[in-house]
């Protein structure tokens, strides 16, 4: 779906299913907590370009564009076919825009906020994530002006995670799919906004597809771990020079993917247990250690020759991790290349032009197997 | 241990106050020599050196701390009283990082952080310290090795990050405070939830320190500290009267003790002298300024390395800072921990931290301030190193610029990192912003 038809299919979901719909910043909240609601998620991330409004103006320049736009969109209305908007606690300055949205203009409808727990897994951790997820239900409960049926919750969380086994699938077995990583992720990334019954039948289509007994892919793996694939532009620029994305760590892609499913346990627990399944993420705070080791399990999985650090500029959650993955991968003698965007629309030629050398480099050096 | 114990007492009880007592003989007799010419403020507070010796001794015990006592690295907003009781040596790598703005070593130390792989788009406290660490490179001498690393989100994200690179560095165990951002009110579950990570954070405290909290030692710190931010707030009061006994960038200065010392008697004792002597200079009339003209405001953190030229250029035309909402913070919050219920109040106050409230709850203490100090013009600092604190200001100049009818300055800089500041243009600014008053 393209951004522009966006407004259009949340006033068909309106119309079609009384659906109410729900604009949510980055990164990461309970998807399937807002299905069970029968609310459509339309995420918002930027949107990428320049600024839709003045409004970026009531922001300083060294904050991210991600945020800055957000308010641009926000304030200019371009948002408003939406019932709601939902920040989840990501960063300092999402926290900021939920707050100067509220109190000095840029959103008239609800706001509701969903605050992670920062740091790692303990007993007050847990206690929390489910006390806001409750507190969270009660506000969808208010703007739906129905309750929550125990049954529907479990219904999405089955949904998300066949959703997620796809997801998986798709970008864990790469290497035989046979689709460019610009239609990869425009596919992936449609689920930021599709009702996600939708997207699963997209996702089993395109397994059915695209999913290959043999390698589709010849180009060398690299893998790329960063905030958001953008602009899509990076994608084609990485293909054509030879390399593609075997390996997926994107805040808003793989690092959304809950591995694995609690079980045996009710739907308000497996909720909790989603939230400390999932990947590691700094944006919640994530243990160095662990995610380092993540990073370095999924080079070696998928055997990538070469590893590009695809950040935005001024994403402090992401660039406080840039030196530890650096050592990570230096340890196993794997090329890194560290690009740094501003949520452009279009990939600059610079960046191109390194993106071109860094391939050239990775081709030169052979077939250098990553040690587990 | 008991080596390492001996030289710690020494240098606090001993060495360090007889070495900081000629420092300040020396000093003096110098002073003698060169007549201090008439300028623009008024005398200086004779707290100053106090406040000095004060500083210079924690700094100089904790070179021989590691080895002696527990040490502890933490964040400006972390419930320290928790702390005291346990006997740490309480590090304040914020407090650090002022310093070398001070000095002037953060472009320095912040390469060595850069070449790492930190970012300049990072906090410059974190560039400085992580820098330091790197380069074994400090005014302060010599920084004592962490045996824990305390954090808390109140102030920002940013030190969670800061302080898991710290972990990483020194392989010890970071305890952390979570509160959550307060949209309004705070919701029931999370002032549960910030209880109940202090019983978290203080079982491992007590393990690296090898003793428990006491509970009379705990009130009797929570006591202390309540009663150093009281007095903190009374020293910050006495700048309501006409003229200012001091200035806002003396109160940058002096409010060391109450981050880095909070709980202390040494801490409370300081205040009582200081407190005593800026009321005395109430009486007298004598102000910060040899001739205050206007009362300015001055929001987030203070520009570490240019303070001397601001004030300057500032004072040179009668203008003084009389309050600032970053020396307030220290003694708004800090009254509120209660020691018949330390635990419950510890959460509910360090929850409620300026920086970790909405910006309706910011406007307000701004609006306040600019009233209760009769300020008639305000500058607002817009820190490319502290997002929480910057984020916002913009509407804020304009909302409260037309609500008090006082003009209201945007100035772009950094806190610690003179790199993001361009000397010429912002005292332009700054002086065209002194001409909006004729």
């Amino acid at each position: 779906m393209e951004r522009a038809d966006r407004a259009g299919y949340i006033e068909r979901q309106r119309e079609a299913h009384g659906r109410r719909s729900i604009a949510v910043l980055p990164v990461h909240y309970p998807k399937a907590l807002l299905t069970a609601h029968d609310v459509l998620a339309v995420e918002l991330w930027g949107p990428p370009g320049a600024p839709r409004s003045n409004e970026a103006g009531r922001l300083q320049t060294y904050v991210c564009a991600v945020v800055r736009n957000a308010l641009a969109f926000l304030a200019a209305g371009q948002a408003d076919c939406a019932d709601a908007l939902l920040v989840p606690h990501t960063c300092d300055s999402l926290q900021g825009l939920a707050t100067l949205t509220s109190d000095f203009g840029g959103w008239k409808k609800p706001r509701l906020v969903f605050q992670h727990p920062r740091g790692g897994e303990r007993a007050s951790a847990r206690r929390f994530v489910e006390a806001e997820l409750r507190a969270l239900s009660l506000e969808l409960e208010r703007l739906c002006d129905r309750s929550l049926d125990a049954g529907r919750l479990t219904w999405a969380l089955e949904l998300h995670a066949r959703i997620d086994g796809c997801r998986a699938r798709l970008l864990g077995q790469r290497r035989r799919v046979a689709l460019t990583d610009r239609e990869l992720y425009a596919l992936l990334r449609r689920g930021e906004g599709l009702w996600p019954e939708e997207h699963l039948a997209e996702l089993e289509a395109a397994i059915a597809a695209s999913l290959r007994e043999q390698p589709a892919q010849e180009g060398i793996p690299v893998l790329v771990t960063g905030y958001v694939p953008e602009p899509a532009g990076f994608l084609e620029a990485l293909n054509e020079a030879g390399a593609y994305i075997a390996a997926d760590d994107y805040a808003a892609v793989g690092r959304r993917i809950v591995p694995r499913r609690a079980a045996g346990v009710d739907p308000w627990n497996e909720l909790v247990e989603n939230h400390f399944f999932a990947v590691p993420c700094p944006t919640r705070g994530a243990d160095w250690s662990e995610r380092m080791r993540y990073l370095a399990e999924l080079a070696s999985r998928a055997s990538v020759k070469g590893v590009v650090i695809h950040v935005q500029k001024f994403c402090e959650p992401e660039l406080f991790d840039v030196p530890a993955i650096r050592k990570t991968f230096e340890r196993v003698g794997l090329p890194l290349l560290y690009l740094e965007g501003e949520l452009e629309s279009e990939l600059s030629g610079q960046a191109r032009t390194r993106l071109e050398a860094f391939v050239e480099i990775l081709g030169s050096r052979g077939s250098k197997v990553v040690a587990a | 241990v008991i080596g390492r114990r001996v030289q710690y007492e020494l240098a606090g009880r001993v060495v360090g106050p007889f070495m900081l007592q000629l420092q300040a003989w020396q000093k003096q007799v110098t002073r003698r020599k060169r007549a201090r010419k008439p300028g623009d403020f008024g005398p200086p507070l004779e707290c100053t050196r106090k406040l000095k010796e004060l500083m210079s001794l924690h700094y100089l015990q904790g070179r021989y701390a590691d080895g002696a006592v527990p040490v502890a690295w933490v964040t400006s907003g972390f419930p320290v009283e928790l702390l005291r009781p346990l006997g740490f040596h309480t590090v304040y790598p914020e407090n650090h990082a002022a310093m070398c703005g001070v000095v002037r070593v953060v472009p320095e130390l912040s390469d060595a952080a850069e070449k790492e792989g930190y970012a300049r788009d990072l906090c410059s406290y974190a560039r400085t310290d992580i820098g330091s660490i790197l380069t074994g490179k400090t005014p302060a001498g010599r920084l004592p090795k962490p045996d824990l690393l305390a954090c808390c989100t109140n102030i920002c994200q940013t030190v969670l990050y800061w302080y898991k690179a710290l972990a990483d560095h020194f392989q010890v165990p970071l305890v952390l405070l979570d509160t959550p951002y307060v949209f309004g009110k705070a919701a029931p579950h999370h002032g549960s939830y910030v209880r109940e990570q202090l019983g978290e954070l203080v079982a491992v405290a007590e393990r690296v320190a090898g003793r428990r909290v006491e509970a009379g030692a705990l009130e009797e710190i929570v006591r202390s500290s309540k009663e150093g931010a009281a007095l903190w707030g009374q020293c910050l009061a006495t700048a309501k009267a006409r003229p200012a006994p001091w200035t806002g960038i003396d109160g940058f200065f002096h409010m060391a003790p109450i981050v880095a010392l909070r709980g202390s008697e040494a801490c409370n004792a300081y205040y009582r002298l200081l407190l005593d002597e800026l009321e005395d200079r109430v009486r007298r009339g004598v102000g910060g300024l040899r001739e205050e003209k206007h009362r300015l405001l001055w929001d987030n953190l203070p520009m570490w390395y240019a303070v001397r030229e601001l004030s300057q250029l500032l004072a040179s035309q009668g203008f003084n800072f009389v309050c600032t909402s970053y020396t307030n913070a220290w003694a708004e919050a800090g009254i509120n921990v209660d020691p018949k219920d330390p635990y419950g109040s510890i959460a509910k106050t360090y929850t409620h931290i300026i920086l970790n409230q909405d910006l309706a709850n910011r406007t307000d203490i701004l609006r306040r301030l600019a009233r209760d100090y009769a300020c008639d013009g305000a500058v607002l600092h817009s820190d490319r190193s502290c997002k929480p604190y910057s984020i916002g200001q913009i509407d804020l100049k304009e909302r409260l610029s037309k609500e008090l009818g006082i003009p209201m300055l945007l100035l772009e800089a950094d806190h610690s990192d003179p790199r993001a500041w361009a000397p010429g243009p912002g005292e332009n600014r700054i002086s065209a912003f002194m001409e909006s008053f004729a």
